[in-house]
C-alpha cells in the first residue's frame, strides 16, 4: 500500500511538473514578446474558458455550443452504429452479400469524410442534414469493416465443433459469433467516435453558426485568438470525455475480454 | 483448386455488383435524366472531366497534376517531420519512466485535439502558405506515431529484457537490440495511421485556407456548382491516399523481414 502511494505520488508530482513547465514556457513565450501579440498567454485562455460558461460567446454560452456539437454528432453516430453493425455481421456471415457490398465500402473508405464536405453542402445545403450525412460517412465504413473482420475472425474450429454438436444457425450466431465479435465492434465504435468528433469540428468550421468548431473559426475571423484557444480547450476536453466514456462502456460490457481490462 | 474456383465466382459477383451500380448511376443521371447534373453528374461526365482536368487549368486555375503535387508536397513535408520526431519521442517516452511521467500529461492534452482544430492557430502564426498547413499536418502525424511507438516499446516482452540483463547488456543495448526491434511492427503501424491522419488533415486544411491543392480545387468547384470536378477531386484524394498507404505497406514488408506480426 505504501509503495502504491509512493509510486502514484511520484507520478502525480512529475506530471504536475510537466504541466507547469509547459504552462511556464507558454507563459514566458507569450508574455510581452512579439509572439504574445498573436498568441495569448495560458492564464488568459484558462480564465476565458471558465468565464465562457457564464458569459455567452456569440449569443450562446459554452455549454450550448458543446451540446449543439454533441447533438449533431450523436444521432448520425447511433444510426451508423446500428446500420454498420448489422451490415458488418451480415457481410461476414453471407459470402454472396459480402461480394456485392464490400467493393463499395472499399471504394468509399479511402476518401476522408472531410473530403465529402463540398458534396454534402451541394446536396443538402447548409442545413443540419449535411452534417448528419458527414458524420454518418465518418462512422459507417469503420464500424462495418470492424464488425465484418470480427465475424470473419471467429475460430473455424469452434464453429465446426458447435455444428457437430448440432447447433442451429441462430444458436451458432448468438453463442459463438456474437461474443467473439463484440471486442472488434467496440474497437470500431471507439475509432468512429474519435473520427466523428474530428469531422463535426471540421464541418462546423467550414459552415455553421454555433458549435465548438464555429467557436474557433469565428475567433479566427475576428482575430480573437483567446476565443480560438478556448474553443480548442473545449474540443479537447469534450473529446477526452467521449473517448473515456466509450472506454468505460467497453470495460463494463466486455469485462470478460482482455482488451477491455 | 476448389477454393480458387469459389474465389473467382465471388470476384465475378463483385465486378457485376459494381457494374450494376455504375449502370444505375448512369441511368438516373444521363439515361433517364431523373437527377440533374448539378446534383449528381453522370459517370461518363466524370471520366471526361477527369481527362480534361489533366491538361486544362480552368475553371479554378490549376491542372490536376499541379494541385496534386502541391498537396503532396505539403502533406509529405509535414508527415516526414512528424514521423522523424514522433518515433524517437515515443521511444524515449516509453523507455525512461521519469520522462514519461513528465511528458505524458502534456501529450495527453495535445492529442485529444483533432488536427483540424489547429488550423486557425497555425494560420494566424504562419499565414496560409505551405508552412502553416505543414505544421498542422506535423502535429497530427506526430501524435499518431508517438502513440504507436510508445505502445510498441511498452509491449516488449519482459522475459526478453531479463535474458538481455542476464547476459550483461547495458540499458542502451537493451533498448536498441531488444526493445526497438520488437517494437518495429507497431512503429510501422503508427507510420501508416499517421499517413491517413496527415492526408485527412491536409484536405481539411486546404478546404479552409489555401490557394491551391486538391482540397482547394473541390471547394472552388463546389462554389461554381461543378460537381463533376468535386467528384473527380474526391476520387483523386481517395486514390492518392490508398497509393500512399500502399507504399508504406511495401516499406513495412522490406523493413520487417523477420517473422509475422
Amino acid at each position: 500500500m505504501a509503495t502504491f502511494w509512493n509510486k502514484n505520488g511520484r507520478k502525480f508530482a512529475y506530471g504536475a511538473c510537466g504541466l507547469l513547465l509547459f504552462g511556464l514556457i507558454w507563459f514566458l513565450a507569450t508574455n510581452g514578446t512579439e509572439l504574445g501579440k498573436i498568441l495569448p498567454d495560458p492564464v488568459t485562455v484558462l480564465r476565458k474558458f471558465f468565464v465562457s460558461f457564464a458569459e455567452p460567446i456569440g449569443t450562446k454560452t459554452m455549454v450550448f455550443h458543446i451540446l449543439t456539437s454533441l447533438r449533431r454528432m450523436l444521432l448520425p453516430y447511433l444510426v451508423a452504429c446500428a446500420a454498420g453493425i448489422l451490415l458488418g455481421v451480415v457481410m461476414g456471415w453471407y459470402k454472396p452479400l459480402e461480394a456485392i457490398v464490400k467493393p463499395y465500402i472499399e471504394l468509399i473508405r479511402p476518401i476522408p469524410p472531410i473530403a465529402w464536405i463540398p458534396l454534402s453542402i451541394a446536396w443538402f445545403g447548409f442545413a443540419e442534414m449535411s452534417k448528419y450525412f458527414l458524420i454518418f460517412l465518418a462512422c459507417f465504413p469503420t464500424i462495418t469493416i470492424n464488425t465484418y473482420s470480427g465475424v470473419r475472425s471467429v475460430d473455424e474450429t469452434i464453429v465446426r465443433a458447435a455444428k457437430m454438436l448440432g447447433a442451429r444457425d441462430s444458436q451458432l450466431f448468438t453463442t459463438i459469433v456474437m461474443p467473439s465479435t463484440v471486442p472488434y465492434i467496440f474497437a470500431g465504435l471507439q475509432v468512429a467516435i474519435g473520427s466523428s468528433w474530428a469531422t463535426i469540428v471540421a464541418a462546423e468550421m467550414i459552415r455553421s453558426s454555433e458549435g465548438v468548431g464555429w467557436l474557433i473559426i469565428s475567433g479566427q475571423e475576428t482575430s480573437n485568438m483567446p476565443q480560438v484557444l478556448v474553443g480548442i480547450v473545449a474540443i479537447a476536453l469534450t473529446g477526452l470525455v467521449l473517448v473515456s466514456f466509450m472506454r468505460l462502456l467497453e470495460t463494463k460490457l466486455c469485462a470478460w475480454n482482455e482488451r477491455g481490462q | 483448386m476448389k477454393t480458387k474456383k469459389k474465389f473467382n465466382k465471388y470476384m465475378l459477383v463483385s465486378i457485376v455488383s459494381v457494374a450494376v451500380g455504375i449502370f444505375i448511376w448512369w441511368l438516373v443521371t444521363a439515361g433517364l435524366g431523373l437527377v440533374k447534373s448539378n446534383i449528381l453528374p453522370a459517370p461518363d461526365t466524370i471520366v471526361r472531366t477527369f481527362i480534361k482536368k489533366l491538361y486544362d487549368p480552368n475553371p479554378e486555375g490549376g491542372t490536376l497534376f499541379v494541385h496534386l503535387l502541391s498537396s503532396l508536397r505539403v502533406a509529405l513535408s509535414g508527415y516526414g517531420l512528424g514521423v522523424v520526431l514522433g518515433i524517437p519521442l515515443g521511444i524515449i517516452m516509453a523507455w525512461y519512466p521519469r520522462i514519461e511521467m513528465t511528458v505524458r500529461p502534456v501529450f495527453d492534452l495535445v492529442r485529444t485535439v483533432p488536427g483540424v482544430a489547429w488550423i486557425p492557430v497555425m494560420v494566424s502564426l504562419a499565414g496560409i502558405g505551405l508552412l502553416s498547413k505543414a505544421l498542422v499536418i506535423f502535429i497530427s502525424a506526430m501524435v499518431a506515431t508517438v502513440i504507436n511507438s510508445y505502445s510498441g516499446i511498452k509491449q516488449t516482452k519482459e522475459v526478453h529484457l531479463w535474458v538481455g540483463q542476464t547476459f550483461g547488456a547495458s540499458n542502451w543495448e537493451l533498448l536498441t537490440q531488444i526493445a526497438i526491434p520488437s517494437a518495429l511492427p507497431m512503429i510501422m503501424t503508427g507510420c501508416k495511421i499517421a499517413l491517413g491522419q496527415a492526408w485527412t488533415t491536409l484536405v481539411a486544411a486546404e478546404l479552409l485556407a489555401s490557394t491551391k491543392g486538391i482540397g482547394y480545387m473541390i471547394q472552388q468547384a463546389r462554389g461554381i456548382y461543378r460537381l463533376d470536378i468535386v467528384i473527380v477531386g474526391m476520387i483523386v484524394i481517395g486514390l492518392t491516399g490508398a497509393a500512399l498507404t500502399g507504399i508504406i505497406s511495401l516499406i513495412e514488408k522490406r523493413v520487417l523481414k523477420g517473422g509475422k506480426y
